[in-house]
C-alpha cells in the first residue's frame, strides 16, 4: 500500500489501490468459488428432478454471495478517507453496481437447466434483495457484520417457508417464491435500491 | 480522595459482567432468537397444539438454523482482538490464555444458549394454552440448549485461528452443508453423528440418548478450546477420547436412538356412540370436538348393525372390525391449534371411512347411487351442493345422473326409521364388497 520513491505509476493510480484496499481481487476470486460450489450442490442435489431441490442453492449462494459482497465494503481507513476531496458517492455506486453484476451474471449459472420454477430470474431476483439487505447492514452494523441481518433472514425464510408451500408467497416471503415476476420481484428490487442507495450516500459504519 | 474511596467498590465487579452486558453477546442472542422464533412461527399451524410436534419443530430449527448461527456468532467473536487490534495488549494480561479465552467465549456462548431458550420457552407457551393432550417434552430443548452453547465456543475458536473476513459466514454455510449433507440419507451410518434427531412424532429418543449427545458434541467443542487455549494442550486428549466414544456408541446404535412413544400406542374412547370414537392418547383433548363433530353420524347409526365396532386412531393398519378415524395428523388441515378447523368436512370423511367400496376396480352405477345416498344421509359432503348446482347446469346425461340421485336420497329418507335401520343393516353388511349382486341398491 505504501508508495515507494520510483515505484511503478500503475500500481498507485486510484482505482488499483482503491480495488486493493477493499480486497475486490479475493472478493471476485470468492464470488467465482462460490458460483463453482452452486454448479456443484445443483449437480448434486439432482435439482432437475424436483424444483424443491434447488431450494438450497437458490437460496444459500445469494447469501455467501451478499457476504462477500457485504464485507468487500469494509474500508480500514475510512477516517482517512473522509478527508477526500474527491466524492465517494460515485467509487461506492460503481464498487457496489460493478460486484452485483458480477454475481447476478455468474451465479444464474448454476440454475441453467431449470427455467420453470427456481431458474436463473429467481437467482438474480434472490442476489439482489440479498445485496441490497446487505448493502443496508453494511450502513446500519459496519461491513465486516453487514452478513448478520441478510443470514437470519434467509435462515428463518429456509425452514419456515415449509408451512407455506402452495398458493402465492406473502410479500416478505419474496426469498422463495417459485412464480416469477409479481410482488417477489417488487420487493427484491425495493430492498436493492433502498439497501444500494443507503449505502452510495452514508457509506458503510465505521467500525473498529 | 473521595474518588479513590469509591474505586474499590467498582473493582469487585466479575470480568464476565461487562462482557455479558455489552458488546456483541447480547446481539448475538437477539439474532438466534428472533430467526428460530419466525422460523417456528411461520409455519405454526402445523405444530402448534401437539407437545411432540412442537419439540420436533423446535428440534429442527435449533439444529439447522440455530448451530450454524452459534458458529457464525462464535466466530465473529473470535475475531474480535484481531479486529480490535488489542490481541498484544491481552497477551499482557496476568491471566492465562484459558481464562482469557473464556471471558470472551462465554458470554456469546450464554447468549445464544438462552436466546434458544427463550425461542423454545415461547414456542411451549404457544403450545400450551391449545394442546391437545400429552405433556411437555423439556428434555430435547434443553440438549439443543447445550449444543448450540457448544457451536458457540468452537465458533470462537475457529474465529481466533482463522483470520480472514468471511471466516464466519463460511463456517455458518460449511455447517448447513455438513448438517443438510448428513440429515439428506437418514441411512447414511454418520447420520446419527448430526445433532439432528430424526424422528416422527410418535417415536422418542431412549433414555440414555441426551446424555450421549450431549458427551459427543461437548467433548468436541471442550476438546477444540482446549487444545486452543489450555496451558497444557494434552489435555484436550481426555474431552476428544469421550467424544470419539460416545460418536461411535451413536453409530453402532443406529435406528436404536429412538422407540415409539408408549403414549402413541394407547386411545382413549367413547364407547357410548355407535361405533365407538377413539382418539390417539397424544390428543386425548380433541376427543369431545371429534364426538361432537360425529354426532349427527352417530346419532343416524344407532341401532344398526354390522358396523365397524370403532373408529380406530392408532399408528399402523387397522384391525377387521374396525375403521380409521379421519386424519387428525398432520396438524395443519383437519385440526389447527387444536381445533377441528371443518366439522362438516371431517364427518362427512368419516362417513367415507365406513364405505369401504373406494378400492374397487369399477363400481356398478346403482350401487355408486346407493353408497352416495347413504353418504348424503350420514354426513354429506360440504361440496355436495357445488356438484348438484353444477350437474343441474350440464348436460342431459348429467341431469338424469342428478334426478336419480336425488330420488335414491329421497328413498331412503323417506323410510320410516325401523325399516331405514334394518336397509342400513344389510347394506353395512356389504359395504365392502366390490361385487354388486348382494348390495341392496335405492
Amino acid at each position: 500500500m505504501r508508495p515507494e520513491r520510483g515505484a511503478d505509476p500503475v500500481t498507485t493510480a486510484g482505482p488499483v489501490l482503491y480495488a486493493r484496499s477493499r480486497a475486490l481481487p479475493q472478493t471476485i476470486t470468492a464470488l467465482a468459488v462460490t458460483t463453482l460450489l452452486a454448479i456443484w450442490a445443483a449437480h448434486a442435489l439432482d435439482s432437475y428432478l424436483d424444483p424443491d431441490r434447488q431450494v438450497p442453492v437458490v437460496a444459500l449462494a445469494p447469501l455467501f454471495a451478499s457476504a462477500v459482497i457485504g464485507t468487500s465494503l469494509h474500508t480500514a481507513s475510512d477516517e482517512l478517507d473522509r478527508t477526500a476531496v474527491r466524492p465517494w458517492w460515485r467509487r461506492r455506486l460503481l464498487h457496489l453496481l460493478t460486484l452485483t453484476a458480477l454475481a447476478t451474471a455468474l451465479l444464474p449459472l448454476a440454475v441453467l437447466t431449470s427455467t420453470q420454477t427456481f431458474g436463473p430470474p429467481a437467482m438474480i431476483r434472490n442476489v439482489l434483495g440479498c445485496t441490497g439487505l446487505t448493502a443496508a447492514a453494511a450502513v446500519v452494523l459496519g461491513a465486516r457484520l453487514s452478513w448478520l441481518p441478510v443470514f437470519g433472514y434467509v435462515s428463518a425464510m429456509y425452514l419456515g417457508i415449509a408451512g407455506l408451500r402452495g398458493g402465492a408467497l406473502p410479500a416478505w416471503a419474496w426469498l422463495l417464491e417459485p412464480r416469477t415476476g409479481g410482488t417477489a420481484w417488487t420487493t427484491a428490487a425495493t430492498l436493492f435500491l433502498l439497501g444500494g442507495t443507503a449505502y452510495v450516500i452514508r457509506g458503510a459504519r465505521p467500525t473498529p | 480522595m473521595t474518588l479513590l474511596a469509591e474505586r474499590p467498590s467498582t473493582g469487585t465487579r466479575h470480568p464476565l459482567r461487562p462482557e455479558l452486558q455489552r458488546g456483541f453477546a447480547p446481539w448475538a442472542g437477539g439474532a438466534v432468537l428472533l430467526t428460530l422464533t419466525v422460523a417456528v412461527a411461520v409455519p405454526a399451524e402445523t405444530w402448534q397444539g401437539g407437545w411432540a410436534e412442537t419439540r420436533d419443530q423446535m428440534h429442527t430449527a435449533a439444529t439447522l438454523l440455530g448451530i450454524p448461527m452459534a458458529l457464525a456468532a462464535g466466530c465473529w467473536q473470535g475475531g474480535r482482538e484481531r479486529r480490535r487490534r488489542t490481541g498484544e495488549l491481552m497477551e499482557t494480561s496476568v491471566r492465562g490464555s484459558l481464562p482469557r479465552f473464556l471471558a470472551s467465549a462465554l458470554p456469546v456462548a450464554v447468549w445464544v444458549a438462552v436466546g434458544h431458550l427463550a425461542a423454545a420457552a415461547l414456542a411451549l407457551l404457544a403450545t400450551w394454552y391449545c394442546a391437545t393432550g400429552d405433556s411437555p417434552y423439556l428434555v430435547v430443548p434443553l440438549v439443543d440448549t447445550l449444543v448450540l452453547a457448544c457451536a458457540a465456543l468452537a465458533g470462537v475458536v475457529v474465529g481466533r485461528v482463522l483470520p480472514w473476513r468471511l471466516a464466519a459466514p463460511l463456517l455458518a454455510m460449511g455447517a448447513y452443508v455438513v448438517l443438510g449433507v448428513l440429515s439428506y440419507d437418514s441411512r447414511n451410518a454418520l447420520a446419527h453423528l448430526s445433532p439432528l434427531l430424526d424422528t416422527s412424532a410418535n417415536r422418542v429418543p431412549v433414555w440414555w440418548q441426551p446424555i450421549v449427545t450431549a458427551t459427543w458434541v461437548g467433548g468436541l467443542a471442550i476438546a477444540a478450546v482446549l487444545a486452543h487455549a489450555a496451558h497444557r494442550r494434552a489435555t484436550a486428549l481426555l474431552p476428544l477420547a469421550a467424544a470419539a466414544a460416545a460418536g461411535a456408541l451413536l453409530v453402532q446404535t443406529g435406528d436404536g436412538l429412538t422407540h415409539t412413544d408408549p403414549i402413541a400406542r394407547r386411545q382413549v374412547c367413547d364407547t357410548s356412540t355407535t361405533p365407538q370414537i377413539c382418539v390417539s392418547a397424544r390428543y386425548e383433548k380433541l376427543l369431545p370436538q371429534v364426538t361432537q363433530a360425529l354426532s349427527g353420524l352417530t346419532g343416524r347409526l344407532e341401532g344398526v348393525e354390522n358396523l365397524p365396532v370403532r373408529f380406530e386412531d392408532r399408528p399402523g393398519g387397522s384391525r377387521p372390525d374396525e375403521v380409521q378415524l379421519p386424519m387428525i395428523k398432520p396438524f395443519g388441515s383437519s385440526v389447527v391449534r387444536g381445533r377441528l378447523t371443518d366439522p362438516e368436512q371431517y364427518a362427512w370423511e368419516a362417513g367415507m371411512m365406513l364405505i369401504g367400496r373406494a378400492w374397487c376396480d369399477r363400481t356398478d352405477p346403482a350401487v355408486g347411487r346407493t353408497d352416495a345416498a347413504v353418504e348424503h344421509y350420514l354426513a354429506p359432503s360440504p361440496a355436495e351442493a357445488y356438484f348438484d348446482e353444477r350437474d343441474a347446469k350440464g348436460s342431459k346425461a348429467d341431469r338424469e345422473e342428478l334426478k336419480a340421485r336425488q330420488q335414491a336420497r329421497a328413498r331412503l329418507l323417506a323410510m320410516d326409521e325401523e325399516e331405514r335401520r334394518t336397509w342400513l343393516s344389510e347394506y353395512f353388511a356389504t359395504a365392502e364388497e366390490c361385487d354388486p349382486s348382494g348390495v341392496p341398491t335405492l
